[in-house]
């Protein structure tokens, strides 16, 4: 149930979707990996949002070369770990949810206890070995998987729902080189947004998700456009998985 | 015949955001790609790798689909075919 100050927070998207849909929002689990240029707008406009529960898992400290994309981090928390400064700002922004940070590294060992009780998982990492291990998870456990990746003014997303979507294996078979990357902060902003924006009608039930389409931001020449993409039937992560069988997990 | 080059991110920074270039009849990607490299050294550095191979993360398409496999060399263009070359990025 909504207590009266939630009632009022979220009025004017209850106008849209209903109290109905804000409870779903209240109960919902959302893993944001990551809590850098992408992390930060994911998780500030889905705790605004009122997602009930957010998981941020990040490794790093903050520095001040994060500083010109990362919003929730600030000049005074350069030195601190990122999980704690996102933490901070995000209960501040919306005290009616919780936060959960965990200060850990993504890796094949400490993601599946993190990411298996999620409803939605949101990559929001900085390279593929890491998106290929949330992907792997997310298809293991039948959770879906938000993806982005930016680079300079160019971003990508695409929506994973496994056993009915293309993964991230279909679509990115081999990884692109790792690089120290330019990026500007309008970049991660515009793709943030893109992947909150999907993890709310998933979770409201509501739109067309970005399944089985990639959308491509080109920011100098301001447009979006999206490319379809399909199920590899031998896919080495998701090949195997029926529509069915994953209907079953979840 | 003509074929449009689509590219997208990083390619479309070296070569701009659509080529369309003139081929014989039955030229392969692999050679549409080459011939767009002989004027772009960048291009060339960013979309093959050291063998002379198209490197194995650029995601290529026809027409919008997806080409996998042999076809990512040897798929044939035809007149009017749009070919669009994209480098996944990496950031986050």
């Amino acid at each position: 149930m909504l207590n009266e100050n939630e009632k009022e927070r979220y009025h004017r998207q209850i106008m849209l979707f209903g109290e109905a849909g804000q409870e779903k929002l209240k109960t919902a689990r959302v893993v944001i990996a990551g809590a850098g240029g992408l992390g930060c707008p994911v998780a500030t406009y889905l705790a605004v949002a009122g997602v009930g529960y957010l998981r941020i898992i990040d490794h790093d400290t903050v520095e001040r070369t994060n500083l010109n994309r990362q919003i929730l981090h600030w000049e005074k928390d350069i030195g601190l770990p990122k999980t704690g400064s996102a933490g901070e700002k995000l209960m501040a922004i919306n005290p009616d949810i919780e936060i959960e940070t965990v200060r850990i590294t993504i890796d094949e060992e400490t993601a599946p206890g993190l990411v298996r009780d999620a409803d939605a998982i949101v990559d929001a990492m900085d390279n593929y070995p890491a998106r290929y291990l949330l992907n792997h998870l997310a298809c293991k456990f039948g959770i879906p998987l938000f993806h982005g990746a930016i680079r300079g003014f160019d971003g990508q997303a695409t929506t994973i729902i496994p056993g009915k979507t293309a993964c991230l294996s279909c679509i990115f078979p081999k990884a692109p080189p790792k690089e120290i990357f330019p990026v500007i902060g309008v970049t991660s902003g515009m793709i943030g947004m893109i992947q909150a924006n999907e993890v709310l009608k998933y979770i409201l039930g509501t739109g067309k998700l970005l399944g089985n389409r990639l959308l491509i931001w080109d920011g100098l020449g301001s447009s979006l456009e999206t490319i379809q993409v399909e199920r590899d039937p031998y896919c080495t992560e998701c090949g195997h998985i029926k529509g069915s069988q994953m209907e079953k997990l979840k | 015949m003509k074929v449009r080059i689509k590219a997208f991110a990083r390619f479309r920074e070296i070569i701009g955001s659509e080529n369309t270039l003139e081929f014989d009849d039955g030229t392969s990607v692999l050679s549409a790609l080459k011939s767009l490299s002989e004027g772009s050294k960048d291009f060339r550095d960013a979309c093959f790798d050291k063998e002379g191979a198209v490197a194995s993360h650029v995601v290529l398409m026809i027409n919008g689909k997806r080409i996998s496999g042999r076809d990512r060399e040897a798929g044939v263009l035809h007149d009017g075919d749009e070919l669009a070359v994209f480098p996944p990025v990496a950031g986050g």
